[in-house]
């Protein structure tokens, strides 16, 4: 739950509704994408339909080729579904133009991807804050809440090296910050422990989780972890783009 | 609005740095082909300033005033009377406030026949002032046998060399000129050779008579009369303005509405064509060598738009627009296109500099007489400066970087971003 006496408002960060104990942060309908290769097409994600709530901590699991990153990416706008539609607080996808997709994601969602994709002619700061600057938040508020950040996850220090003077678990953890930074109203997070050491693991998802639990961030992330499954409040299971078990293991973040 | 741009910018700076390598061969591409443009333009417009002015030393100068029909007659029936010749004198004196003046030259030339006691050819004879004329033409420093001619002579003769074999003149030799004079009548007048020339060309050496312009003048019966008033000006670019200026000093003084006032380039149409063509050829030069910058820039650009796929898409997962990914690459193209301009307008003005304090001697290149249009060629080219070139070659530098980045923006527009984000790519 979104804790709102100690919620700053960022007046920048669009129109974020106070969610109430239902309110839809993801909703996909007959959601379907098919990759048209040869020898024959592949459809990586069929018909899927589900909702998520506002400040959820969900879990996607599922062999390799299961087509959570291609789930991931539809309801994040980065790729068109071939049919069905996707709802992001309350807005249609696949009605929006290029341009408010682009203000969309960058007011409202927050993305960590597998590969950490950090920007690498731009320090570990200047990445981080990348999307505050995009938002034209003032550099004194930037840096303090970057510097805020980094100190909580152990990037203290390296405020300044480039993304290649970084080791791995230090980019993924910069590619966190980059997307919680500004506190998006919704995080989508593709394998986001997949490269690190359990330590390193353990102290981002405690990050995700204190966002989740002070901010009421909605969190949908991919793993292959059962150390992070455990940890979700919700875990879906895909299984060749089907939902095949959808369960809220007893007693973790209810919000019904 | 503004954070936005300065990010892109510096985004777009640091990319071109980081591909120091790769950017500064680009770079130099360009830097080379600037230079050798403006070096070339500097070279091709001294060698022309150089055509004209010795084209029309031995010709009418850059802006000559005659009679109305003389162009199309070449003849004496259509010459200036004293009183225009006056009022063409005073037009000169009076440009010269406004317009650097050289010199000029009163002409009455005929065409004839001089005769040997052996044989008789046919020959154009000019009636010209002697201290003028040898300023004007610089015909007097051809001289291979005796003298100029000078202010006090009377019955003198200046005669080309090939003329002299045929006629079996040598100095002092007598040497009568027929011509047919102003009352319609022929008339004959008899001069001395007091020197002989060779200018290399042919049809100057075989077929010019100088003799004073008093004497000639006297022979035909026209007295005070001239078939041109020629102006060498210090620059051909001033051909404008002393043709205007004169025009309007013609037609506001003296009454003397019946002179023609004409440029090299109408009185030597041969003349203006060389240096066309020449610049023709310039520019498809400049053609074919930006076609090879444009095309260097363009491979640049592209391969670092393909290979950094991946970047581009995080920018816009992350929230930048299609055109605002699109203009961090443009603006690559352009940064790299304007400090190349800037290093290639520099390098070439310092080269042409250096040449144009030492001078281009192409003699070895060209041999001695090089003759156009009736004219000998010095074979040492002066570089010419010239403000509008360097503009010139700057402005195509912008285009050519704009338009080779027009492609690698598109391309980074349209990367489809979940496949580029992939992890395993
Ligand atoms: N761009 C693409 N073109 C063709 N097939 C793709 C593409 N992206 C993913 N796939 C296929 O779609 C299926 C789902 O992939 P993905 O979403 O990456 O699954 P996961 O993230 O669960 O491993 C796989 O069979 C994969 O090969
Ligand atoms: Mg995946």
């Amino acid at each position: 739950m979104r804790g709102s006496d100690t919620h700053v408002t960022d007046p920048t960060a669009g129109d974020r509704t106070t969610p109430g104990p239902s309110a839809t942060a993801v909703r996909t309908e007959g959601l379907w994408k098919i990759y048209e290769q040869e020898p024959a097409p592949v459809e990586a994600v069929r018909d899927l339909s589900m909702e998520v709530r506002a400040g959820d901590f969900v879990a996607m699991a599922g062999p390799s080729g299961s087509g959570k990153t291609t789930l991931l990416n539809l309801l994040g706008g980065l790729t068109a579904p071939t049919r069905g539609r996707v709802w992001v607080a309350g807005r249609d996808l696949t009605e929006l133009s290029g341009r408010e997709l682009a203000r969309l994601r960058l007011e409202h969602i927050g993305f960590v991807f597998q590969a950490y994709n950090l920007l690498p002619v731009l320090s570990a700061m200047e990445n981080a804050e990348f999307t505050l600057l995009l938002r034209g938040l003032p550099t004194a508020e930037r840096r303090e809440r970057v510097r805020t950040l980094f100190r909580e996850i152990g990037l203290d220090g390296l405020e300044d090296r480039r993304p290649g003077r970084l080791s791995g678990g230090q980019q993924q953890r910069v590619a966190v910050a980059r997307a919680v930074v500004g506190e998006p109203a919704l995080i989508l997070a593709d394998e986001p422990t997949a490269n690190l050491d359990s330590a390193t693991g353990d102290a981002l998802l405690g990050v995700m989780e204190r966002l989740n639990h002070e901010r009421g961030v909605t969190f949908i992330f991919s793993t292959h972890d059962p150390r992070v499954m455990e940890r979700a409040h919700r875990l879906v299971h895909l299984v060749d783009g089907r939902i095949e078990s959808d369960v809220r293991p007893s007693g973790r973040g209810s919000t019904a | 609005m503004m954070a936005r741009l300065r990010i892109l910018a510096r985004l777009s700076l640091r990319n071109t740095l980081r591909q120091a390598r790769r950017s500064a061969l680009t770079a130099s591409a360009m830097v080379v082909g600037l230079a050798l443009l403006t070096m070339a333009r500097a070279i091709g417009d001294g060698a022309h300033e150089q055509w004209i002015s010795d084209g029309v030393r031995l010709g009418l100068g850059h802006v000559t005033m005659e009679a109305p029909g003389f162009a199309s007659t070449g003849s004496l029936d259509d010459r200036l009377d004293s009183a225009r010749v006056a009022a063409a004198e005073r037009a000169v004196a009076g440009l010269r406030a406004s317009v650097p003046v050289v010199t000029s030259a009163v002409d009455l030339t005929v065409s004839g026949l001089a005769s040997s006691p052996g044989s008789s050819l046919p020959v154009r004879v000019e009636g010209v002032e002697p201290g003028a004329e040898a300023a004007f033409s610089k015909l007097d420093e051809r001289r291979v046998e005796g003298r100029y001619l000078e202010p006090s002579d009377r019955l003198a003769a200046y005669v080309g060399a090939g003329l002299a074999d045929r006629l079996g003149l040598e100095l002092g030799s007598r040497l009568v000129l027929t011509a047919q004079g102003a009352s319609g009548g022929v008339a004959e007048q008899l001069v001395r050779v007091r020197g002989v020339f060779r200018t290399g060309i042919p049809d100057v050496d075989d077929g010019l008579v100088q003799i004073p312009i008093a004497t000639a003048r006297r022979w035909l019966g026209t007295p005070g009369a001239a078939t041109s008033v020629a102006v060498l000006l210090r620059s051909s670019q001033e051909t404008g303005r002393a043709l205007d200026g004169l025009r309007a000093r013609l037609g506001t003084g003296g009454g003397a509405d019946g002179v023609t006032v004409l440029s090299w380039r109408q009185v030597s149409p041969e003349l203006e064509s060389a240096v066309r063509i020449d610049d023709f050829g310039f520019y498809a030069f400049m053609v074919v060598l930006f076609a090879i910058v444009a095309l260097a820039v363009l491979n640049a650009v592209l391969m670092s738009v393909l290979n950094r796929r991946r970047e581009f898409g995080v920018l816009e997962a992350l929230g930048l627009t299609r055109g605002q990914t699109g203009a961090v690459v443009f603006g690559e193209g352009v940064l790299l296109a304007g400090l190349s301009g800037v290093l290639g307008v520099a390098l070439g003005l310092a080269t042409t500099w250096l040449l144009w304090r030492h001078g281009l001697d192409l003699s070895a290149l060209y041999g001695q007489g090089i003759s156009l249009s009736g004219a000998v060629i010095d074979p040492v080219i002066v570089p010419i400066f010239r403000p509008a070139r360097v503009v010139e070659a700057a402005g195509f530098v912008v285009v050519i970087g704009i338009l080779a980045s027009l492609y690698p923006t598109r391309v980074a527009t349209r990367i489809d971003v979940a496949e580029a984000l992939k992890f395993d790519r």
